[in-house]
């Protein structure tokens, strides 16, 4: 942990930083690989709320090609899809470095897998 | 038309019994139909004659319900002797069919012991049902139970006095014990690898899941996470969670690597249904998108034992630049008082911005009893309560709050968690004084209204 469907959700919310804040960039990460569940209900009913785009770059970001640049239409979603979306976003587990914006910098750092998105009183 | 199955009951959290029945029976969709009569229902007796459609629903009962102790197939009943065996002997058409099963049989009483001799008797007087299979103790595939039930007994009896006296009478044909003993002990703190001081009580995690409507494919999420004792009950139940927690050692524990949530979740087994814990402030909150989960779990910060807090300064004051921190020194960052009243609002407010349609958010809300009315409970619209259901600790109260985010609405914004947001979702409400509005105040003044000069 942070695997990348939680970092899918999650954008920069300091004060002010409202555009660009999103996808958080890793930085010095170090990383797990271990296995989860398959569950497909659970990845299709997700899939509409993912950012997509976000996925695909911060997935290459961290070494991995496995997902196509435009999600396939509903219907043609094959389990060969299914798992290696299952793979990307529970999966890869960043357990430390640091997540930082774009737009403001700000670092969230990640230690023992928990990231820390606390903000100091000049970013409330 | 349904059949008649008993359920024996827990006497514990007699306000729970309904509501978790409830979410039980329409997280697997099916019908459960509750007795006409009041004094049938009342929760507070141990047993109650339900009507299902098949013995798969009560399994399913007795997996899942907490309460639960066992389900049986209801056989006979009476509230005497001769109209128990009445009632038994004119079902005959449904247990003729067991007669050459091997089977088993239990006599036993609630609030009483039965003599032995009598216990002989009484399965000697259901010889009329000529049951010819061999007779097993252990591995029966039939176990037929004869109960009484008894009022309680206030005084130091004898555990046979006034034998015989019973309230009602029950026969039935086990279908499954309910797991909830086991569950219980299973995810009991003292036995948890990691665990603090307000970490919450194995079986109101497990009700409280339930509630939530735990299962394999959903998300659930408790903002509030603590220690995680509602994030392994739901993850145990199948779902995916997420927690979040404003104080990171809360969920890390004192230099523990893995963290203490994560060696509590594998503890578990449950450690890869665990999405993330995160540090943040639930009102300084990260979420990109709304109308993402499936259910909140959660149990709030009541302010008795450490008053809630949220970053910001107290009064307006210049703000030093200070340099970032690098982990959660908590000391670093500035924090001020977060009302209750204001909490729960938003809350609420949250909930119906992350749940998806359908979505449900279960929580406490701490009450001071005398003061409570059921305006307590924020309502705005998007949101409807489901069940409401009190643990009265003498002078204060709390209720595990069951509310839904309705399905046919729109899409709602972030909330703001200002009191001009709050205002205008929740007009009045926001700023009425009520049960929890001040707690930690009357909770120190031993509830007594705020101005009472007497005593
Ligand atoms: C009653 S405890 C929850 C205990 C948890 N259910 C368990 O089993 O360990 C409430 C938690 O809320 C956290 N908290 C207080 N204010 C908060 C805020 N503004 N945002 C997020 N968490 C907060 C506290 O750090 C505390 O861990
Ligand atoms: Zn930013």
């Amino acid at each position: 942990m942070v695997r990348l469907i939680t970092h899918n959700l999650l954008a920069c919310h300091v004060r002010g930083c409202t555009t660009n804040n999103f996808p958080l960039a890793f930085k010095d990460v170090e990383i797990q690989l271990r296995e989860a569940e398959f569950n497909q209900d659970f990845l299709r009913g997700f899939l509409p709320k993912l950012e997509w785009r976000a996925l695909v770059d911060t997935a290459k970001s961290l070494n991995d090609q496995s997902l196509p640049d435009t999600p396939p239409a509903p219907e043609q979603m094959d389990t060969e899809f299914l798992k290696a979306l299952h793979h990307v976003l529970l999966e890869i587990h960043v357990e430390e470095g640091a997540m930082v914006c774009a737009n403001c910098g700000h670092v969230y750092p990640i230690s023992n897998g928990i990231p820390n998105m606390l903000l100091q009183e000049h970013e409330l | 038309m349904g059949r008649k199955y008993l359920i024996y009951y827990a006497i514990a959290h007699a306000e729970f019994r309904f509501p978790e029945l409830q979410s039980i029976s329409e997280l697997f969709g099916f019908q459960v139909s509750l007795p006409d009569s009041e004094e049938d229902r009342d929760p507070t007796r141990p047993f109650m004659i339900v009507e299902l459609d098949e013995d798969r629903h009560a399994r399913l009962l007795a997996q899942r319900c907490i309460l639960v102790k066992a389900i049986y197939e209801l056989l006979g009943e009476g509230v005497t002797y001769e109209q128990l065996h009445a009632s038994t002997k004119s079902n005959k058409s449904i247990w003729d069919k067991y007669q050459q099963n091997s089977f088993r049989f239990e006599v036993t009483a609630v609030n009483h012991t039965i003599p032995s001799e009598r216990k002989v008797k009484i399965m000697e007087d259901f010889e009329y049902m000529e049951f010819q299979g061999p007779i097993t103790l252990a591995d029966a595939s039939v176990v037929l139970t004869y109960f009484e039930e008894y009022p309680i007994k206030h005084t130091l009896r004898k555990r046979t006095e006034g034998d015989g006296d019973f309230d009602r009478a029950f026969f039935g044909r086990l279908i499954e014990e309910g797991a909830c003993r086991s569950l219980k002990h299973k995810f009991d703190v003292k036995q948890r690898v990691y665990y603090g001081n307000t970490t919450m009580d194995a079986e109101i995690s497990l009700l409280m899941a339930n509630q939530a409507l735990a299962a394999p494919g959903k998300l659930i999420y408790d903002p509030y996470c603590g220690t995680g004792s509602m994030l392994f009950t739901s993850a145990f139940f199948g779902a995916m969670v997420f927690g979040s927690d404003i104080d990171g050692r809360q969920m890390r524990g004192k230099n523990l690597n893995p963290p203490g949530i994560f060696q509590s979740a594998d503890q578990y087994g449950v450690l890869n249904r665990i999405l993330d814990c995160c540090t943040f402030d639930i009102t300084r909150n990260p979420f990109r998108t709304g109308g993402i989960l499936d259910a909140i779990v959660s149990d709030p910060p009541y302010g008795v034992r450490a008053g809630a807090k949220r970053l910001g300064r107290a009064k307006e004051r210049p703000v030093p630049r200070a340099p970032l921190e690098t982990y959660e020194n908590t000391t670093s960052y500035v924090r001020k008082p977060y009302e209750l009243g204001d909490l729960t609002a938003d809350l609420v407010l949250l909930a119906r911005y992350l749940l998806r349609p359908g979505g449900r958010l279960v929580w406490f809300l701490p009450t001071a009893s005398e003061e409570y009315q059921d305006v307590d409970i924020p309502v705005c619209e998007g949101m409807e309560l489901v069940a409401n259901s009190e643990q009265n600790f003498g002078k204060w109260g709390r209720r595990l709050i069951t509310m839904r985010k309705s399905t046919n609405c729109p899409e709602y914004p972030p909330p703001s968690f200002d009191p001009a947001y709050r205002m205008a979702e929740l007009g009045d409400q926001a700023t009425a004084p009520s049960g929890h509005r001040g707690f930690r105040e009357k909770y120190f003044a031993g509830f007594k209204k705020i101005g009472d000069s007497s005593n």
